[in-house]
């Protein structure tokens, strides 16, 4: 498919007019270039052509019927000759949609390449991940992928192809800018919606175009590789601003609702750690199990920040490289050395039970009138961690308190204890193997009058 | 003037006199429109100017003006005798019932061919103004371009007419009913520019860790002085929108990210956001919080309290380029601080201002730097 058309219109005077005048020249696409956003659908795409140009007035038309470009984003500049070529203005004519007129003055004759470029949506791509853990769940072996899918309506031949990470901030989704009937709409309020009666589109909406360009789409996942070239393309990597830059090598050919899967980077033996989680506050009662390795060095990772994606995780049953599925998480983008935690969801196999042995009141404070005006809430907790598993592992352990004042006397295997914030706790407790761990603490909450006394007794 | 199928400010001077009984008859002249100017410098409103020569008669004349499929606040028509405006005197403007017109009449002391001057404001015809800038790779300076978006939804054809903004000089266009046209305007090279981070304790999440799987983004601006060490400070920038872009270092550029930007008169600034950054971490905690020097009534019930407050901000640079952070804190109310590890302004009686420098990240992991607020609150009421 085919649906960006260039027109060199030359020596055409009277603008209301162009159709009538001759077609010139139709120019070819000399390079096409890429640059596809994953965090909002928006690509930057630049195109350079080689104008035929004669003296003085030139028009050059631009039209991108059944694509998704955003009109307000075209902009034309020549790479050669700028002193000679000037473009004058970008006109938008009445009652034609889908096609610019470029207004050239040209100071000479010949050949002049222009780069055109323009934002358009349709185009995405997305990261995901495998990951194979050894046996004994202490070494993962990761590989990333990219997927690049084409819903733009153009088909995009040998472009260089480059994908951005990073949040960028959109006032307009340039799927609704390019459907607009007007580039940059218009002044003139909307007629009211007749109050009955059925409304009959004449156009379909892009969400039902694309929708119906996914469904052709099923099935259509291929090359996984250049199937001429005997050894995956290389990703080129680099920041910019906040952003970080994918460059594909080569090109890339991605026909319109076609995608494309390259693979991104891998790393063996990579040092993990199995984490448990158990905080009521987030996840209720279950103990989730996570992943934890960095995008450090000491993983054989942090040569770039890791995009969002999914993980699916498996298990290497060492029985002759079958595989075990673990689980499969969303994980947000991670910059270098930063740790990543993937959670694996609900542990079956390590338990966090804690128990509220016992509890009391104490220390009652009146006021003039005799009523309670303080008194101290004393809990006392057990909490008991099963591992069950043949692996060791490290289990957090998120506790709240009921009020900012308190105190903690703990007892047991209870491990590291630190304080999270003014009303949570977190104990870190490692087990090995089958093993079970117990431990206790008596929590005290000063409440009323006695937070006052808490407050003497801490000075 | 293409008025025939446009149907817009006809004008025809009625040379018979008519009674009140009469139909009103408009024939005679058509006068043709000459210089036409589109006055663009009211944002809520478009000014046309155009320029006729009427024929007149010695005596009184009548002047017809009417106006179909366009919209013309009639209150605004003003005419302007430019020939002979001592000798040619408009005496008055009637309004004929269910029309879109008024009449002049206007006495003449002789016969003339007479330049008059009719001014009117004209729905739907506008502008905008559109921004793009190009970052070069260290975000030090931006080229810096604007456009004029012409748009003209009036219903009228303007085959030639000066066009005037509230600066530079004006130009000549032509712009048909239902056209856009895109017009660069403006062109500054090398802007000087300043990258800005800012996190905002009022806005955005404390702790990311308890997001479950997203990042906090810090959100980036680029600010722009509009001065003229700025190479600009000639007149105050129009607001629209502004897409910015960054050179890649390989001939090409990246979209970085687009905003809205106000009216930056001369001497102040623009500031423009561009997304976010998730290569910087804020993770922040209150550690204490608990009511001291309780005063309380005769029922013992406590009336007045201060407070006692740690709060304690990590904050981590995971780039490998140094930036500056703008961290906004808020304590509502009478505050004092007991102690502040980092030096903050006070922007107001409730906003705190502290400018973090952080260093790139190392071998060994991202720069890191601590702040902890310990203050008190005082004479809070329950």
């Amino acid at each position: 498919m085919k649906t960006i058309q260039w027109i060199l219109l030359i020596g055409c005077v009277t603008l209301p007019a162009f159709a009538k005048v001759d077609l010139v020249t139709l120019p070819r696409r000399d390079s096409v270039q890429l640059t596809i956003y994953n965090s909002a659908d928006l690509t930057l795409v630049r195109e350079v052509r080689n104008l035929t140009v004669k003296k003085e007035a030139n028009f050059l038309q631009f039209a991108w019927e059944n694509t998704l470009i955003d009109p307000t984003s075209l902009q034309m500049l020549p790479k050669a000759s700028a002193d000679k070529v000037q473009i004058l203005d970008l006109q938008f004519p009445a009652r034609v949609r889908n096609l610019g007129l470029w207004s050239i003055e040209s100071a000479l004759d010949g050949l002049v390449p222009v780069e055109i470029t323009y934002l358009t949506s349709g185009l995405s791509w997305r990261a995901f991940y495998m990951g194979t853990l050894s046996p004994d769940e202490t070494k993962l072996q990761l590989a990333g992928f990219v997927r690049v899918q084409n819903n733009s309506g153009e088909d995009y031949e040998n472009a260089q192809t480059r994908l951005v990470v990073g949040q960028v901030h959109l006032l307009d989704q340039i799927a609704q800018l390019a459907q607009r009937q007007y580039p940059y709409g218009s002044p003139v309020p909307l007629p009211r919606k007749p109050s009955g009666g059925v409304q009959v589109l004449s156009e379909s909406t892009t969400e039902e175009r694309l929708g119906r360009e996914m469904v052709r789409d099923e099935g259509t996942v291929r090359l996984l590789f250049d199937r001429a070239a005997e050894r995956p393309k290389q990703i080129v990597k680099e920041g910019m601003s906040e952003y970080f830059l994918y460059t594909i090598e080569g090109t890339e050919t991605i026909e319109n609702t076609w995608a494309k899967q390259l693979p991104s980077f891998g790393a063996a033996d990579i040092p993990v750690e199995s984490l448990y989680k158990y905080d009521p506050s987030r996840w209720g009662t279950e103990t989730i199990g996570f992943l934890r390795f960095a995008n450090d060095k000491d993983h054989k990772l942090g040569q770039t920040p890791i995009p969002d994606g999914e993980f699916r995780i498996f298990r290497d049953t060492g029985d002759k490289g079958h595989l075990s599925f673990v689980g499969r998480t969303s994980v947000k983008y991670v910059p270098v050395n930063e740790k990543i935690e993937l959670n694996l969801g609900p542990a079956r196999y390590v338990k966090v039970e804690p128990k509220l042995m016992d509890q009391k009141t104490d220390n009652y404070r009146f006021n003039n009138k005799g009523d309670i005006a303080g008194w101290d809430d004393i809990q006392t907790w057990k909490v008991t961690v099963n591992n069950t598993r043949e692996i060791p592992i490290r289990v957090e352990i998120y506790r709240q308190t009921k009020t900012p004042d308190w105190t903690i006397e703990n007892s047991g295997d209870f491990g590291n204890y630190e304080k999270e914030d003014a009303t949570m706790l977190k104990y870190v407790v490692t087990l090995e193997p089958r093993s079970k761990k117990e431990f206790q603490y008596v929590l005290t909450n000063y409440q009323g009058t006695r937070r006052e006394d808490f407050k003497r007794e801490q000075k | 003037m293409r008025i025939k199928s446009k149907l817009m400010g006809t004008m025809v001077v009625v040379l018979m006199m008519t009674t009140a009984a009469q139909a009103r008859i408009k024939l005679v002249a058509l006068p043709e429109r000459a210089a036409t100017v589109i006055r663009l410098d009211n944002p809520a409103a478009t000014l046309i100017e155009e320029e006729r020569v009427l024929t007149l008669q010695k005596g009184l004349n009548k002047v017809d003006f009417s106006w179909k499929s366009v919209s013309i606040d009639a209150d605004s028509i003003r005419l302007t005798v430019l020939d002979h405006p001592d000798k040619v005197n408009l005496l008055n403007v009637s309004y004929p019932p269910n029309e879109a017109a008024l009449v002049w009449e206007i006495s003449s002391d002789g016969d003339y061919a007479e330049t008059v001057r009719i001014s009117y404001l004209l729905s739907y015809i506008d502008r905008l103004i559109t921004y793009k800038a190009v970052a070069d790779k260290a975000e030090t300076k931006v080229d810096l371009k604007s456009y004029l978006i012409l748009r003209n939804f009036s219903g009228e054809d303007f085959a030639k007419a000066r066009v005037m903004l509230d600066y530079g000089d004006a130009f000549e266009q032509g712009i048909a009913h239902e056209e856009t046209k895109q017009l660069l305007f403006l062109q500054a090279p090398e802007v000087p520019v300043k990258k800005v981070w800012k996190w905002d304790a009022a806005t955005l999440p404390w702790d990311p860790e308890k997001l479950d799987n997203k990042n906090v983004g810090v959100p980036v601006s680029y600010r722009i002085l509009n001065d003229v060490k700025s190479k600009l400070g000639k007149f105050a920038l129009w607001g629209g929108k502004a897409r910015l872009f960054q050179d890649d270092g390989h001939n090409s550029t990246i979209f970085l990210g687009e905003d809205n930007a106000a009216l930056v008169p001369v001497g102040e600034k623009m500031e423009l956001y561009i997304g976010d950054s998730r290569d910087i971490v804020v993770t922040q905690r209150k550690m204490t919080d608990a009511q001291i020097n309780l005063r309380k009534n005769n029922a013992s019930q406590v009336v007045l309290f201060d407070t006692d407050e740690i709060i304690t901000a990590k904050i981590e640079n995971f780039k490998d380029s140094p930036a500056v952070l703008t961290m906004i804190q808020h304590i509502p109310g009478q505050w004092d601080m007991e102690k502040c590890s980092l030096k903050y302004t006070r922007k107001d009686a409730g906003t705190l201002e502290f400018e973090i420098e952080m260093a790139p990240r190392t071998e060994k992991g991202p720069s890191a730097q601590e702040l902890t607020m310990h203050y008190h609150r005082r004479n809070v009421r329950p």
